[in-house]
């Protein structure tokens, strides 16, 4: 019987194979760029990776320990029968003991105050208020069933003016620039989630939330809603360009603003915009 | 100690096995079928049926399979139907992701129309396109049976076939304000135009059949020429043409937008209050202040009460408790499929057809198919309308336009004395 621990051994070389080979597979590893899959792309995504690192790094040497132990005392321990049908080792009982309990007790709690006092710094980099960049707003963000509503301030910078322009399912900024959003919701709970820069927040109906992130490549990501907020929830993805520069992100604001103030169908000269 | 040994196994693999057979939905869903019109073989009041002609019930289903294949799974594609050809000038290959050659299937390279749709779109817009998905009911406002071939939100004249491209705009942008999302981030170019192409085909084979379902209606059943091919030809042609003249007939403004100056935006207001000679009734439905509750239309909180109060289904009980009055104007505030309809609030700057000036153009000049807002061009002229337009687009960032409009309860005096308010 005592083989049956095998089937243990099995389950955890297997887990340990998985995260240690993760990280020499683009696919199994963090969501990065193609091509330079060991590059976060943004100032935030880089400390939280190192936090990930290091909780990967403990947790993985303490499931190594314990599950050594376990298949240990499986197969160490497992009953044997001798010749004459009885047990050949009487089982003993004992009640607890208090040195094993504080030991068990006291190291995960040790690791766990150590992880709650070594992340603070970033998480209040990331979520606090107080935080938030003095820049002004790249775009107001609003789920809703099912799709991100974007809002740019448009050339006058400012949000409610007649020149905002409007896309759907469409981010845009620019690279290196710390990008600041106004993150609402039109109906329920909404998660605005940027998997390649590492930033998550809930949309909450009634509150304008403000997050903020960078990029340092230029390119296409993703954007995708990470709370389950009804039937259509998968529909809500979105495209995330990062601009080379100010001056192209300018142009094709420009350009998105000529189309949203079309007014013949081709050809005709388009009319001053709309900077009353 | 056999016994506990052979429990464990049992268990075991009746786990594995499990884990082995994986899930199947086959037995939910049951086969995927076209669903007929109901006047196909039901008394539709006021309506043409084919109740009663079981003969010409049968030659009208053996049509439709005809032209348009028995199946979702089946597509036949009619000659001359106003689908895409690929670059073998094969028609309607996009709907597909097999073709029927005579060496037998032969594999596309794309997923087509049909397994887009079957995706994307049938969740709410139905099996054969009746806007009767099963996520469909919990919308307000409800999803668009295309089988009247009518949408909403086109660049042709009222009424009219949309062209390719409103239908391209409405998949890839969305309707804002309602249920339809935009699909620019979750479809490719090239799968937006199989995803047209899916649209415009179940639009042709709900027309056709609504067509047989006419043509049946005046026929004998006994009569053995009932829908003979050539008459079918002849429906089918028509059919087709509506949506061939659409390309035609897109309504692009002669004179280009006037810059949206103040004077431009007060002119609109006096538009819009009815002040000029013109005496438009904008105000009856959208409101003395714009905000969609003029006294053409049922009370907001009345309708609110009715459509979002209870059971969907159960809403022609929750009608039926109005009073008469209500009831009444009620009726008369369908649109052309049947539904509930409210005026836009004007304050909130969300356009379901689109919020650029030629978009809010068409709107006003050439009204909603289908819904209460009826066309204005040539009742004003293109400079007023863009005046309108400018003034629509201005008034969200400036409510106090319409401060001293008069109050709703005045305006319903002044609706009283307007017959044409009550169209």
């Amino acid at each position: 019987m005592r083989y049956w621990s095998l089937i243990f051994a099995l389950a955890a070389v297997f887990s340990v194979g998985a995260f240690a080979y993760a990280p020499f597979s683009a696919d199994w590893w963090l969501p990065n760029p193609a091509g330079e899959p060991y590059h976060s792309v943004s100032t935030f995504g880089r400390e939280i990776d190192a936090l990930f690192l290091i909780i990967l790094v403990l947790t993985g040497a303490v499931f190594i320990g314990t599950q050594a132990a376990l298949v240990w005392a499986q197969f160490r321990y497992a009953d044997r029968i001798g010749e004459d049908g009885l047990p050949v080792r009487p089982a003993q009982y004992f009640h607890g003991s208090q040195r094993l309990e504080v030991i068990w007790t006291v190291i995960p709690a040790g690791i766990l105050v150590f992880l709650a006092l070594y992340q603070m710094d970033t998480w209040a980099k990331i979520k606090f208020r107080s935080a938030s960049p003095r820049t002004p707003v790249l775009a107001e963000v609003t789920g809703r069933q099912f799709q991100w509503a974007m809002k740019y301030p448009g050339p006058d910078g400012r949000l409610g003016t007649p020149d905002d322009l409007f896309t759907v399912n469409d981010l845009h900024l620019v690279k290196d620039q710390t990008a600041l959003i106004h993150l609402k919701s039109a109906d329920v709970i909404h998660s605005f989630f940027l998997p390649q820069m590492r930033i998550k927040q809930d949309a909450v109906p009634g509150m304008a939330i403000p997050v903020w992130f960078d990029c340092d490549r230029a390119g296409r990501f993703e954007l995708a809603c990470a709370e389950l907020c009804g039937w259509g929830h998968y529909k809500m993805r979105g495209d995330v360009v990062v601009h080379e520069t100010e001056a192209e992100f300018q142009a094709w604001q420009a350009a998105k603003l000529a189309e949203q103030g079309r007014s013949q169908i081709a050809g005709a000269d388009e009319p001053e915009g709309d900077d009353r | 100690m056999i016994v506990r040994r052979c429990i464990r196994l049992g268990l075991g693999l009746s786990i594995l096995l499990t884990t082995a057979a994986g899930c199947s939905d086959a037995d939910l869903t049951g086969p995927i079928v076209y669903e007929e019109q109901p006047a196909m073989s039901r008394e539709v009041e006021g309506k043409a049926h084919l109740a009663g002609k079981p003969r010409i019930q049968e030659k009208a289903r053996k049509t439709l399979a005809r032209l348009y294949g028995p199946s979702p799974k089946e597509i036949h594609v009619p000659e001359g139907a106003p689908l895409s050809k690929d670059e073998q000038g094969r028609l309607g290959v996009l709907l597909a992701n097999h073709v029927q050659t005579a060496q037998g299937p032969e594999k596309l390279p794309h997923a087509g129309g049909y397994g887009l749709y079957r995706r994307h779109c049938l969740h709410c817009h139905g099996v054969s396109g009746a806007g009767d998905g099963p996520t469909a009911p919990f919308l307000f406002p409800l999803p668009r049976d295309f089988r009247r071939g009518l949408f909403k939100f086109t660049s042709t004249p009222n009424g009219a076939r949309p062209e390719r491209d409103d239908l391209r705009r409405t998949i890839r942008d969305g309707l804002h304000g309602t249920s339809m999302p935009a699909f620019e981030a979750l479809l490719t170019k090239k799968e937006i135009e199989q995803v047209v192409d899916y649209v415009t085909f179940l639009s042709l084979r709900g027309e056709t059949e609504l067509a047989l379902i006419e043509e049946g209606f005046i026929a004998d059943d006994e009569d053995e020429d009932a829908l003979e091919d050539d008459i079918v030809d002849e429906l089918v042609q028509s059919v087709f043409g509506k949506w061939e003249d659409a390309a035609d007939t897109v309504v692009d403004p002669p004179v280009p937008r006037t810059p949206p100056s103040p004077e431009s935006v007060a002119r609109g207001r006096e538009l819009f209050l009815g002040r000029t000679k013109e005496k438009l009734e904008c105000a009856g439905c959208h409101g003395a202040k714009g905000l969609g509750d003029g006294p053409s239309f049922v009370d907001v909180d009345v309708f609110n009460r009715v459509v979002f109060g209870g059971d969907p289904s159960k809403m022609p009980e929750r009608v039926a408790k109005l009073d008469e009055k209500a009831r009444e104007l009620w009726k008369q505030k369908l649109d052309e499929w049947g539904n509930p309809l409210r005026p836009a609030n004007l304050s909130r700057a969300v356009y379901k057809g689109g919020r650029r000036p030629i978009d809010l153009y068409w709107r006003i000049a050439k009204g909603i198919t289908g819904a209460q807002m009826p066309a204005h061009y040539p009742g004003i002229d293109h400079a007023q309308i863009w005046d309108l337009v400018n003034f629509v687009l201005a008034l969200p960032y400036q409510p106090e336009l319409l401060d001293d409009a008069p109050a709703p309860a005045a305006a319903e005096g002044v609706a009283a004395d307007a017959p044409a308010v009550r169209r």
